[in-house]
């Protein structure tokens, strides 16, 4: 979820209660407020009847417009003792005028003449509908809650991608930033302290990660180039033997052994400086090679090479299939891909290789699904092949890497599919 | 026949240096670039071996001092960098070959013959064993003067043998060779097996007087009935 999502969420969340508290004390209070007003109303009301009817002045007509009632009925004493003589209620009064109940305010007062009688007078008058102010405080409410929300929602959003723009910047940076590949400085055109501050930890973290990155590229290329001239040394000091020595048979198959034992090195060394040499794009010139040539070539090489192993090969592929590759690059990726799959199949398994539509696919026979996730690492072995280095296919994907191609592994109908697809 | 070994592993230029004398070259060895100079200074050479990474600079440099004094001394660059670009620069500032490491032995002796052939006559197309010729750019082989046809990779595996005679070669090596990459990791060399068989015949048949033998099984040597040439 994003953030600025996240944060209008949280807002409505927020203002829903916060507003519904708000409502109810807001209906509380206009309540107590109405009824205050009404209530003294009803009270100078009371008192002038009273006194009108003590002093045996005339009473006013029963309705005199003000939609203001009155009753004054004589009761018992009993009744008056038990009973308050100041009572405010609310109760629906029928107004005759209107042929209609209406909520009112009622004041019942008890009060006894000169005579010593008691009379229970109730003044009335007709006061606002609750419900309809609830209803109405509602609606008003839920508008105010929609406009309330709308308007903090968008400045808050209008603020937060203001405030927030260097926090965008950075991120977009990151998701077009790919270790070991030349990049821009991490943007940093902010004034804000927090901001400069990220800024520099991710182009302080990137930088080092660069530095790290280029020192083990560095360190396996030395490290390789090194390696060389002792690895020569040895190889001519044994062929020295084989050449100048006389030998028995055993000790020409030790030496022999030896010698195929730094083969095997030398190989190893070999491709890691190659693999060094395609991740530092240190293959510039490309031409236009024939994929469907060298296919053919190097099938029909492995072929003879693998022959005693009954394998079964079928070979679908275009007469020409042209693309703009470095040729030791091209050779690298097929000859790899290929092998493996001559290597890796039992004896009388079969091979399919096709090409079509930009698509190279090798299939060979296998009884279990490999790793997938790594099967491209460096040095990752599956085969108790003791003469496999391990980076046949790492070279594989650097090459695919190099020119931006994709390349997938699945294990189908019992067998390994490996396919690389031109764009 | 003079050569100079420009190389500053001790170990490295010590058996260079017994395998080049063995040949019958006359060598001297440098180990830094500023005893080279001084050398590359005094004396000619026939071919100068030379290691472009010195600790005290870059052989490259020698390379273009050499050239920039009108010396025609034949320069082999021996490399641990093993990249296009080198060779390249190498080759544009007028090297005669480049070697990269590791090399075998008899891989460094078959470009040293290479290139005095072609200071002393223009070419080295040819290659002679015994009664034995290849054409390395005609691919065509005659045995006493009558061509015998052979297959691409009789004929690779041939001029393979006869840049390396009476050096055992080991069959995954060979195999590597000839078959490119990796094909020294085959289950077996049967392959290589088929192909030296049918060579051997066709050598037989035509009445050569080299021979590719068996030994002990693990690899090959081409003989010749005849002491080979000086080079």
């Amino acid at each position: 979820m994003k953030l600025i999502y996240r944060i209008a969420l949280r807002l409505s969340l927020t203002l829903l209660p916060l507003l519904a508290l708000w409502a109810t004390l807001f209906y509380v209070i206009i309540t107590a407020e109405i009824n205050d007003e009404a209530d003294d109303v009803l009270e100078d009301y009371s008192e002038l009847i009273i006194i009108r009817m003590l002093t045996g002045q005339e009473l006013p007509p029963p309705n005199d417009g003000s939609n203001n009632s009155y009753t004054v009925v004589p009761v018992t004493e009993a009744y008056a003792e038990r009973t308050p003589h100041i009572a405010y209620l609310d109760a629906e009064v029928f107004i005759p005028e209107k042929e209609e109940t209406e909520p009112a305010r009622i004041l019942k007062t008890i009060f006894r003449d000169r005579h010593g009688r008691f009379y229970e007078l109730t003044v009335a008058t007709p006061t606002f509908e609750k419900e309809d102010l609830m209803k109405t405080i509602l609606i008003a409410v839920v508008a105010l809650y929609l406009v309330l929300l709308l308007t903090v929602i968008g400045v808050t959003m209008w603020v937060f991608r203001r405030s927030l723009d260097p926090l965008y910047a950075l991120l977009r940076w990151l998701d077009g930033y790919l270790p070991g590949h030349a990049v821009a400085p991490v943007p940093d055109d902010t004034s804000i302290a927090e901001f400069r501050k990220l800024n520099a930890a991710a182009q302080q973290a990137v930088t080092r990660s660069e530095e790290l990155f280029e020192r083990q590229k560095q360190f396996i290329g030395n490290a390789s180039h090194e390696l060389q001239t002792p690895l020569a040394i040895l190889r001519n000091r044994i062929e020295w033997l084989l050449d100048r020595t006389p030998l028995s048979e055993e000790q020409t198959g030790e030496l022999v052994k030896m010698q195929r034992t730094l083969n095997h090195a030398v190989r190893l060394n070999r491709t890691l400086l190659l693999l060094t040499k395609i991740d530092n794009g240190q293959f510039p010139e490309s031409s236009d090679i024939d994929l469907a040539r060298l296919l053919a070539e190097q099938t029909q090489q492995l072929e003879e090479i693998y022959r005693s192993r009954g394998l079964r090969l079928s070979l679908r592929i275009p007469e020409r299939f042209t693309v703009r590759m470095n040729e030791t690059l091209a050779s690298t990726l097929v000859g790899n891909l290929l092998r493996n799959a001559f290597v890796h199949t039992a004896a009388g398994g079969r091979i399919e290789i096709s090409l079509s539509d930009g698509v190279l696919t090798v299939r060979n026979e296998g009884t279990a699904p490999l790793q997938s996730d790594h099967i491209f690492d460096r040095f990752y072995r599956n085969s108790g092949n003791p003469d496999s280095v391990g980076l046949g296919l790492a070279l594989v994907r650097a090459v695919c890497r190099y020119y931006a191609l994709d390349i997938d592994y699945r294990f189908e109908r019992s067998a390994h599919c490996f396919s690389v697809r031109w764009k | 026949m003079k050569i100079l070994i420009v190389e500053d592993e001790p170990s490295l230029r010590e058996v260079i240096q017994r395998a080049l004398e063995q040949e019958g070259y006359v060598v001297e060895t440098a180990a830094d670039y500023a005893r080279a100079e001084a050398k590359i200074a005094g004396y000619d050479y026939d071919c100068i071996l030379l290691d472009i990474m010195l600790p005290d600079g870059n052989g490259l440099h020698l390379l273009e001092t050499l050239r920039r004094e009108g010396k025609r001394d034949h320069v082999i660059i021996v490399s641990a960098r093993d990249s296009l670009e080198d060779k390249v620069s190498g080759l544009e500032q007028g090297a005669d070959d480049y070697l990269a490491k590791p090399f075998h032995t008899a891989e460094l002796k078959a470009r040293i013959r290479s290139v005095l052939r072609r200071g002393r006559n223009g070419g080295d197309r040819e290659l002679v064993q015994g009664n034995v010729t290849l054409d390395t750019e005609s691919r065509r082989v005659e045995v006493a003067g009558r061509e015998i046809p052979l297959l691409k990779k009789e004929f690779d595996i041939l001029l393979y043998f006869m840049q390396r005679p009476d050096h055992l070669v080991d069959k995954a090596v060979l195999a590597e060779a000839v078959w490119g990459d990796h094909a020294d990791q085959a289950d077996n060399f049967q392959f290589v097996y088929a192909q030296i068989k049918n060579l051997r015949r066709k050598l037989s048949e035509a009445g050569a007087d080299i021979e590719i033998r068996a030994v002990y099984g693990f690899g090959y040597k081409l003989s010749c009935a005849e002491p080979r040439p000086k080079p």
